[in-house]
């Protein structure tokens, strides 16, 4: 069942440790226990693991009364209101707040305004671009996560990917990752004396894995690439993947979000300004069975895909984003 | 509030013992200092003992979890040293004429299509192709849902088998670390 033996034939001949012999432990499970037992978890282990459910619906709820299309994650300045005391201020990290929404907006289906999107959209900037590359800029955060040995605090990275490709080329990209972001004011507080807070680095000339240059100009075949039938979550997810991979021309946003419009469960949000500071218009669907939420802002005349979001429920906290901050097409690489 | 009735020494012995190689492997799997894996090993007990009133009784995902997240910090840590951690060795296994124990065709190409996928990637492929666990453990061990670990794995095998088909790529001279 899915492909399991399968994967097992296809990587077992280069299993490292095959052929290694098994090795005693080097601690009976007493003298485990007794060393376990002796050493200290960091203190800061011992605070309290979540915030209390109460405290983050009155985040939300003061950032929906404050007026609505407020962006509580924007990168500056923090979200979070830093102490004067703490002494490792900006460079510790910000705590992320969802995007908010416009009240009342819940429980609008998002079909018909999707719909009538696509029936408007003009040109985006970079189709009057030409050039042999495709060029994007991305921020994205919540993959990888680290997460305390107990699971209960998490950071993550940002990072910025800037990716150069041309159809038969290797392409080149160039990643900086950024200060640490959490979900969560425990989290910050667990990490802040943790983590070794460096500059920003970047990484270049990363090679480019393969994958197929063309999009598909058909719904279905556009239905196909972005997964309609495993549902909404996962269309979300290749949504995003799709716009920050290609520079999709004005006809087939339309189509994407004509696909969109037909998958059960989006519902429409309106105006919204994203974690970059960019307006746009929402659709979210909530995954029930996982207990999360995706949320895919759009610009509002171009189509174009700004952002991803994915929020964990019950508590509310971000989970992941991604930012689509650029999209062009040039003939010059950096 | 102290932990469950039956999570004493007794308990834990026996959860050592039949789980202990296999969290070896594990980190045998994924790091290539000599000594790191049995410390590995080590701190993830620790981690079992300390937390037993959280450990399932079907724990071995649980335990495979604990190492993934040790070892994320592992990395991260690093990192943010500064020493730069290698992303992929497939240049240098994919160049003609390499040598060593894993030069037979076959074995090199698989790792190094496997070591140009994202970290994800590789790991969803890994614990079902090495640690054979089945989807459902995996989705436990990634914190995920059974489904977003099927997906997953599709995408992954997919991946590496376009990885393993690409024709060698020139190797990359050396990669520039900039300090912004």
């Amino acid at each position: 069942m899915f492909g399991e033996q399968r994967t097992r034939t296809l990587l077992g001949s280069a299993d490292p440790a095959r052929e290694l012999p098994p090795e005693s432990p080097r601690l009976s499970a007493r003298e485990l226990i007794a060393w376990a037992d002796s050493t200290a978890e960091p203190v800061a282990a011992r605070r309290e693991g979540r915030l209390p459910r109460r405290m983050v619906l009155a985040t939300g709820a003061i950032a929906v009364a404050a007026g609505a299309v407020v962006v509580l994650g924007s990168p500056d300045p923090p979200e979070v209101e830093l102490d004067p005391a703490d002494p490792s201020g900006v460079t510790a990290g910000r705590v992320l707040v969802p995007v908010a929404y416009r009240p009342g907006s819940a429980e609008v289906a998002a079909g018909p305004r999707l719909r009538a999107l696509a029936d408007g959209l003009v040109v985006a900037p970079y189709e009057n671009s030409v050039g042999r590359f495709t060029y994007h800029h991305t921020k994205v955060w919540g993959d990888p996560v680290m997460t305390s040995p107990d699971g209960r605090f998490s950071v993550a990275f940002a990072r910025e990917s800037k990716v150069w490709w041309t159809p038969g080329g290797t392409g080149r990209q160039t990643t900086s990752e950024g200060v640490p972001e959490y979900p969560d004011q425990a989290s910050r507080d667990y990490w802040v004396g943790l983590l070794a807070v460096t500059e920003a680095y970047s990484i270049d000339d990363l090679p480019q894995p393969p994958f197929d240059p063309v999009l598909p100009v058909d719904r279905a075949g556009l239905a196909g690439l972005l997964k309609t039938d495993l549902g909404a979550g996962v269309a979300s997810v290749e949504t995003s993947r799709i716009f920050g991979r290609y520079a999709v021309p004005r006809r087939t946003r339309a189509e994407i979000l004509r696909v969109l419009a037909d998958v059960p469960g989006f519902q429409w949000r309106g105006a919204v300004t994203d974690r970059a500071g960019r307006d746009g218009v929402a659709v979210t669907f909530d995954d029930r069975v996982h207990g999360t939420q995706h949320l895919l802002i759009f610009q509002a005349r171009t189509g174009e895909l700004l952002a991803w979001e994915l929020v964990t429920l019950g508590p509310v906290r971000m989970s992941a984003y991604e930012l689509i901050l650029a999209t062009d097409r040039t003939d010059h690489v950096g | 509030m102290g932990p469950p009735p039956g999570r004493d020494e007794g308990w834990f012995t026996k959860v050592y013992d039949d789980h202990y190689q296999q969290i070896l492997q594990y980190g045998r799997r994924r790091l290539a200092d000599m000594d790191a894996p049995a410390e590995l090993a080590q701190e993830v007990f620790a981690v079992a003992w300390r937390r037993r009133d959280e450990v399932p009784d079907r724990c071995l995902p649980w335990l495979y979890g604990v190492s993934r997240r040790l070892l994320a910090n592992h990395w991260r840590a690093r990192r943010a040293a500064g020493r730069q951690v290698p992303i992929t060795d497939a240049d240098v296994l994919r160049e003609p004429g390499a040598t060593g124990a894993d030069a037979t065709v076959g074995v090199a190409d698989v790792r190094a299509a496997l070591r140009s996928l994202s970290d994800l990637d590789q790991e969803i492929l890994r614990l079902i192709g090495w640690e054979e666990l089945t989807v459902a453990e995996a989705a436990q061990v990634l914190g995920c849902s059974r489904t977003t670990a099927a997906v997953r794995l599709h995408r992954a095998r997919g991946r590496l088998i376009a990885a393993m088909a690409a024709p060698p790529t020139p190797p990359v001279p050396h990669r520039r670390l900039a300090r912004s």
